[in-house]
């Protein structure tokens, strides 16, 4: 019955979402949509070391190194961007790796202020490295349209596109944590030291979550860059765009859960959009004390996250449909 | 020859400031056990309140401490007990969030209320300097160290010899005992809080003849403060006053021979191996750090 | 006898203070082996150091001959040590799952780990509450769920760390006979208890530690009339141990 139902909800949701383009023609809306899914797919790719209690504010850190190593093939060497997936993900990745040296030995704050640390390091070598970056005028992307280039005349393609990755992301996300890896993920962030008594290499554990989440957030900025067009080191490696709002996503939504980061995205990105727009033409950077003050209440009053709120509505629902098989 | 000795000196003198940061997060780092990320906004705070007191009243930056260092004790009493405190008992991350956002309305409020230009004090003897031994020395830097040295000496004392700085020791040693031995927790997290905020404060006024404030300046103060923490270790002065003055000589050198861009990489470097080599302070004991995830 | 562990020179200080200083004991294969002591006495941070929690600052741990002295946790885990904590700490996820984790260490697959979850709860008889979390159930059943992860990870060697405080009399009652029914099936364990009574029922021998040292080692009836085990616990002069 339950399954049912959810299948149900989710093939309308599914066609819903699918036929949103059709109907709303307004680039507004259109791209209102695909900043949601791109920042659900870029919390949940956060949201992975999370299971394991490991909390990055430096996630531009691969977003901005998935996002220059795509660029960089493209504008200075003609490649592909859909090579330049791969390269973005892999050289990710490699950034996962560097950070992993300090991940090894370290617990929770540090590991924070060593992933702050991290993301600010490359922004400055973005800046640094002229020949290949441009410096801090950034690159362009020029407007070629083509599926190879990943560049297309409406904003159609990118809808299902982001759509696409938000799935596929909540898709790995779900079933990282319902595996192995998520157990001992969740494990350590209980209890570490139980979790290491009980035989769980937890710095491995902690170290293929970073790499999933890294090439995950690698992959996503590169088509990121791409519906952008224009790249530079302010914004590709940006602590507000790339690493805060993420990391808030998730705190606000849940961190730790697979349907905490969805909740907080659909949440934020809209009401950071609107703060930016109607708020921020008035006062630059309001939108930001808002985000503060809201994290300082959900820290007081929910620590779980909104999804926690949702959490007893679907236990009574759940425990109403077993008692109803008693019946 | 005599640039590197030149280097090394004015770097000196800035790492007693970095010294002085450090050492407030130190106390607040032991005492209070929580992880201050937003300990580079108090020193932003600072100086834009010795800068406002400049400008509005021509006051002195130095004149300015009488009143900068009370109103910011008090400010730091105040997120101790509106911020912190409600959260005590939470896990160590939702601490770091509680701080997060923290500095994220500090930052951004004087964003809004200051917005981003950078302001300076301009006072007479901003950029005058002697020379001894054929070095020249800045005196607004020469100032900013001994006062720091002073200062960290006055705080020294304070810990050692009297009762309530001999309480804030018994913390940082051990909570519970301490708690036990029928220590006032509560009221010495708000003092610690405010004596750390007052210590980055005076950072924060010192820096003001010689250098800028604008809305993000705390941000390397903040990861600063955190590597000199570490490599003098939690709860010990003068490993970190030593840390401080190391960090502030590595700036100067890294940021003179390699690139002064790459100011951050070079802490981030320090820090990786700080961590990795001694996680437990290269001089002190570092009682307590596996507490706050250091280990 | 056939000896599983041997422990030597064991040594481990917390600043100046020696938490276990030169302790030396072997735990033969398939007995029941008790460690008893005061507060303080040195006994979890000697578990702590056999499980790996801890690094020693010297001595040895040789299980079956293998040193396991460096041995990172999760490999002394692997070669067969197993253990509980004083202080319960379940993971925070069904009771089941709890089980799981250390399952999926060796099965990589969800289907077969909860099998074998399955079959580690019926042992403890924890199978009704499978989809409970830990947080409902009574401490005398968290304890249990704390015996059964221990022993999803197969081990040879189970170090007990006071399974049994805490628990009312009947609760004693219902889980004192587990830890037999556990050795019974072939795993030798190392128990710290402060119930002395159900101490003595249950084990072959029993070891006695002091401010970190170990002072005697005997069958419970010798133990207990040992002139230096009475000085520790009642706390007088001993003339001489």
């Amino acid at each position: 019955m339950r399954t049912n139902k959810i299948i149900v909800a989710a093939a309308i949701l599914a066609l819903g979402l699918l036929a949103v383009p059709l109907y709303f023609t307004s680039t507004f809306i259109l791209h209102m949509f695909t900043l949601v899914f791109f920042y659900i797919a870029l919390t949940a790719a956060w949201n992975i070391p999370a299971f394991g209690g490991k909390f990055s504010l430096g996630h531009a850190a691969f977003f901005g190194l998935g996002a220059y190593a795509a660029s960089i093939l493209y504008v200075k060497y003609g490649i592909s961007p859909l090579i330049g997936i791969f390269a973005g993900t892999v050289c990710a990745m490699l950034g996962g790796v560097i950070l992993s040296f300090p991940l090894i030995r370290l617990k929770g704050p540090f590991f924070t202020l060593a992933s702050i640390a991290f993301a600010e390091v490359l922004r400055m070598v973005a800046i640094d490295w002229r020949s290949m970056t441009n410096g801090s005028v950034g690159l362009n992307i020029p407007f070629k349209p083509g599926w190879l280039n990943l560049t297309f005349t409406s904003g159609m393609p990118f809808y299902y596109i982001a759509l696409g990755l938000a799935v596929l992301v909540i898709l790995l996300a779900w079933w990282i944590r319902s595996s192995a890896l998520g157990y001992h993920l969740r494990a350590a962030a209980a209890d570490e030291d139980a979790a290491k008594a009980l035989g769980i290499n937890t710095a491995k554990s902690h170290f293929f979550a970073l790499m999933w989440s890294s090439g995950l957030t690698g992959m996503i900025a590169v088509f990121y860059v791409f519906y952008n067009y224009v790249l530079e080191p302010g914004t590709a490696f940006s602590m507000d765009l790339f690493s805060l709002q993420p990391a808030m996503n998730g705190i606000i939504g849940g961190m730790g859960t697979v349907w905490g980061p969805v909740i907080g995205a659909i949440i934020m990105t809209p009401l950071g959009e609107f703060l930016r727009f109607y708020l921020g033409t008035i006062q630059q950077g309001l939108n930001f004390v808002v985000y503060g003050l809201m994290l300082i209440a959900v820290v007081n009053f929910v620590p779980g996250g909104i999804v926690s709120l949702m959490a007893p509505w679907f236990k009574k629902k759940k425990s109403g449909e077993s008692s109803a098989r008693d019946n | 020859m005599e640039l590197i000795v030149q280097v090394c000196v004015s770097g000196l003198l800035l790492g007693g400031i970095y010294a002085l940061i450090s050492i407030g997060l130190n106390l607040i780092f032991g005492v209070v056990r929580i992880i201050n990320f937003a300990h580079g906004e108090m020193v932003m705070v600072a100086m834009y309140l010795t800068f406002w007191l400049n400008y509005f009243f021509g006051m002195d930056p130095y004149v300015a401490t009488i009143i900068v260092l009370p109103v910011m004790f008090l400010f730091g009493v105040l997120i101790q007990r509106v911020i912190v405190q409600p959260i005590q008992s939470s896990s160590a991350n939702m601490k770091i969030f509680a701080t997060v956002a923290l500095s994220l309305i500090l930052q951004n409020v004087a964003l809004i209320v200051c917005k981003g230009n950078f302001r300076t004090v301009q006072v007479p003897y901003g950029m005058s300097t002697f020379e001894l031994a054929g070095i020249f020395i800045s005196v607004p830097r020469l100032v900013a160290f001994f006062a720091a040295l002073g200062s960290i000496t006055l705080l020294y004392y304070f810990l050692k010899y009297s009762y309530t700085g001999k309480a804030l020791r018994a913390i940082v040693e051990d909570h519970t005992i301490a708690r036990l031995m029928g220590v006032k927790v509560q009221r010495l997290y708000l003092l610690a809080f405010g004596i750390g905020c007052a210590f980055s404060a005076l950072g924060g006024v010192l820096l003001m003849p010689f250098s800028s404030v604008y809305p993000t300046v705390g941000i390397p103060f903040t990861l600063i403060a955190f590597i000199v923490v570490v490599l003098g270790g939690l709860g010990s002065m003068g490993g970190t006053f030593l840390a401080g003055l190391f960090i502030g000589v590595v700036e100067a050198v890294g940021g003179t021979y390699v690139s002064p861009a790459l100011k951050e990489a070079i802490y981030f470097g320090i820090f990786i191996i700080a961590i990795l080599i001694r996680p437990q302070g290269i001089f002190g004991k570092g009682k307590g750090s596996e507490e706050v995830g250091l280990k | 006898m056939d000896d599983l562990l041997v422990v030597r020179n064991l040594t481990k200080n917390f600043g100046g203070l020696a938490a276990v200083s030169e302790v030396s004991f072997e735990v033969r294969r398939g007995e029941i082996l008790g460690l008893i002591g005061p507060n303080g006495a040195g006994k979890t941070t000697l578990f702590n150091l056999i499980s790996g929690l801890l690094a020693s600052n010297q001595g040895s741990i040789k299980l079956e001959g293998e040193d396991l002295t460096k041995m990172p946790p999760y490999r002394r885990s692997a070669m067969g040590v197993g253990r509980t904590f004083q202080v319960v700490r379940p993971f925070d996820m069904t009771v089941l799952e709890n089980v799981m984790v250390p399952i999926f260490t060796h099965y990589k697959s969800a289907k077969e780990a909860k099998g074998k979850a399955y079959e580690i709860l019926e042992m403890v008889r924890l199978e009704n509450m499978a989809d409970s979390m830990p947080s409902s159930l009574t401490l005398a059943q968290r304890k249990r769920i704390e015996v059964a992860r221990a022993l999803a990870t197969k081990p040879k060697l189970l170090l007990l760390d006071e399974v049994l405080a805490g628990l009312n009399p009947s609760e004693v009652a219902e889980n004192l006979p587990l830890i037999r029914q556990v050795r019974d099936s072939g795993v030798t364990i190392l128990f710290i208890e402060h119930l002395m009574d159900a101490m003595m029922a249950i084990s072959e021998r029993v070891l006695v530690m002091d401010q970190g040292a170990l002072i005697a080692c005997g069958t419970p009836d010798e133990v207990t009339s040992d002139q230096c085990v009475i000085t520790a616990y009642l706390g007088e002069e001993a003339p001489e141990c």
